[in-house]
């Protein structure tokens, strides 16, 4: 029930939002179009500290609660939506029922999609970080935590973590199921969802909310502010803080009075909040897996 | 609720499991899951396609009926529900329950709830007192007479509710009737839910009671006036085994009229029908 109980508490903050977000998005109605982009909270592997990618492990509490604040920010927000997108990973997928649930929106059409997935890890699929640095040494490790092109080591198609053993890609061709992923690659299989589907979508007025993964957002967001290769990895996505874009209509990010840095995108909630949340992932992401 | 060690998921699930596609003597699976008590249940009000949350007790049923999916061995590829979040909610939990929460969902204003038009809101004993407790009943269980009908200013009319932006004013009702429910909900079936069967897709549908009715009534071929009294327990997944026609086959342990078959233990089913009688008498 924490979704109802974050739903009634953040109705009572929603009218005077609601009020100036509406003002606003008059104003700009015809030619603006909202694009959310929402980074899935703690995962049990988050904790385990291992290299998750394409393994489903669910949200742990803690990760179901930034669902629900990142919920209860967007309908605080006045934020309405005419569809959303995920991965078919559940800790995506949590995140975005959670949040619509907080929001009132349980209705919206859903859209999941393997091109939304985490990058794929490869054969360091499950290691934790200890035990990748024991294997490979440390230094071979930085490279592929810091290079755009580097993927992984390759799955062999008898791991147990190979795509082709999970029937939720069972429609797919063999040769798409990554068995290890560079940032490139990922890159390169989102952009026919975004061009094929998102992009449309976006371009004949819907808005959109898209729940999904730290490399997947990073691919989008590299895509939308025309980010360099050497740039994205720096770019760290705070989990559960909802990323707000608007876009022209050309689909070209308008930069606002608090866009954040290299992102032209806003991020949504108490500001304090929101640093502290972007000050953890990059302190994560130094001290761990991604 | 974290799962540690999330174990891959290989090839080679028993045939049994697995749809195979085509030929005269296929079986299909197909499960209809109702939704349990929402908030309006239990104030004993009139919900129709107000969008209602589940309460605690429907939570709770929630849960059950997903355990009792993953008791059975059952998998989905496929689901569908209606755009009201009583149905939705009921859905999320099963899915989680079995680990199916990437499977493609639809979501169709077709499967909702019967629209119960001006009565919406309203508390039901006081609707007997306003209106006679014959009135109501016919309202409630007679198969063509539509509650009264939303007035031009309800702040109700589903044109209002932008969920309803892309429907064709003329499909919006102003309040329904079993046989309107029927009328509207049985075109989704034929267009959508169908065809993803006939392609092997294991369906499930979670929805209303009157949706629910309504394909039932179809799939079983009951007569008007005996399908109002036809009864399906919430929270109880149903299982229907189809044939290439879609007629459905006759299966041990169905409880006529009805040829599906509940999950779960029988006894416990069998209170279970009668609670949902009672509650929908004494209310």
């Amino acid at each position: 029930m924490l979704a109802a109980t974050m739903r009634a508490a953040s109705a009572a903050t929603t009218s005077a939002a609601t009020a100036t977000a509406a003002t606003a998005a008059t104003a700009s109605a015809r030619w603006a179009h909202t694009l959310v982009l929402l980074r899935h909270g703690q995962s049990q592997w988050n904790l385990e500290n291992r290299f998750t990618g394409w393994v489903d492990v669910a949200l742990t509490d803690d990760g179901r609660k930034e669902a629900a604040t990142a919920g209860a920010a967007m309908a605080a927000a006045g934020l309405e939506f005419d569809a959303a997108y995920t991965s078919v990973l559940k800790r995506a997928i949590s995140t975005l029922n959670i949040a619509l649930e907080v929001m009132g929106s349980e209705w919206l059409p859903v859209s999941r999609s393997w091109r939304l997935n985490e990058r794929h890890y490869g054969a360091l699929s499950g290691l934790n970080k200890a035990e990748t640095a024991d294997k490979f040494g440390e230094d071979q490790v930085l490279v592929w935590r810091r290079s755009y092109d580097v993927p992984p080591p390759l799955l062999d198609t008898d791991s147990p973590y190979w795509p082709g053993h999970d029937r939720r890609y069972a429609g797919l061709d063999s040769d798409i199921l990554p068995r290890g992923e560079c940032l490139k690659d990922t890159v390169e299989r989102i952009m026919p969802l975004w061009e094929g589907e998102m992009g449309p979508a976006i371009a004949a007025g819907q808005r959109l909310v898209v729940a999904a993964h730290g490399n997947s957002i990073r691919a989008l967001v590299k895509h939308l502010d025309n980010i360099d290769d050497n740039d994205i990895l720096g770019i760290n996505i705070p989990t559960g803080v909802p990323l707000v874009y608007t876009l022209d209509d050309s689909l070209r990010p308008i930069r606002q009075e608090n866009s954040a840095g290299l992102l032209s995108g806003v991020y949504l909630g108490d500001p304090d909040e929101v640093a502290a949340a972007a000050e953890a992932v990059r302190n994560q992401s130094a001290a761990t897996a991604h | 609720m974290a799962d540690t060690h999330p174990k891959p998921t290989l090839e080679g699930e028993p045939d049994s499991k697995r749809a195979k596609i085509g030929g005269e003597d296929q079986t299909y699976t197909l499960v209809l899951l109702r939704h349990g008590e929402s908030e309006w249940n239990l104030a004993n009000r009139f919900t129709g396609w107000v969008d209602v949350p589940l309460s605690e007790t429907g939570e709770a049923e929630a849960r059950a009926a997903g355990a009792m999916l993953v008791d059975s061995g059952l998998t989905f590829d496929v689901a569908y529900t209606s755009v009201l979040r009583r149905a939705i909610t009921t859905l999320w939990r099963s899915l989680e329950a079995l680990d199916l929460c990437w499977i493609p969902v639809h979501h169709s204003w077709r499967l909702n709830e019967r629209h119960y038009g001006a009565l919406q809101g309203l508390n039901k004993i006081e609707t007997a007192e306003k209106h006679g407790a014959d009135q109501v009943h016919i309202w409630r269980r007679s198969y063509d007479v539509p509650p009264p009908p939303l007035a031009d200013d309800s702040p109700m009319l589903p044109a209002n509710d932008r969920r309803y932006a892309d429907v064709d004013p003329a499909d919006l009702p102003r309040s329904e009737c079993l046989k309107d429910t029927a009328e509207r909900f049985l075109p989704y079936w034929e267009s959508d839910i169908v065809p993803a069967i006939k392609s092997g897709k294991r369906v499930l549908v979670a929805a209303h009671g009157n949706s629910l009715r309504a394909l039932v009534k179809h799939l079983d071929d009951i007569a008007e006036d005996v399908i109002p009294g036809v009864n399906i327990p919430t929270g109880v997944p149903l299982v229907y085994k189809l044939d290439a026609n879609m007629r459905p086959i006759a299966q041990e342990g169905s409880v006529g009229p009805l040829s599906g078959v509940y999950l779960g233990d029988a006894a416990a089913v069998a209170a279970k029908v009668e609670a949902t009688k009672n509650q929908s008498k004494a209310k």
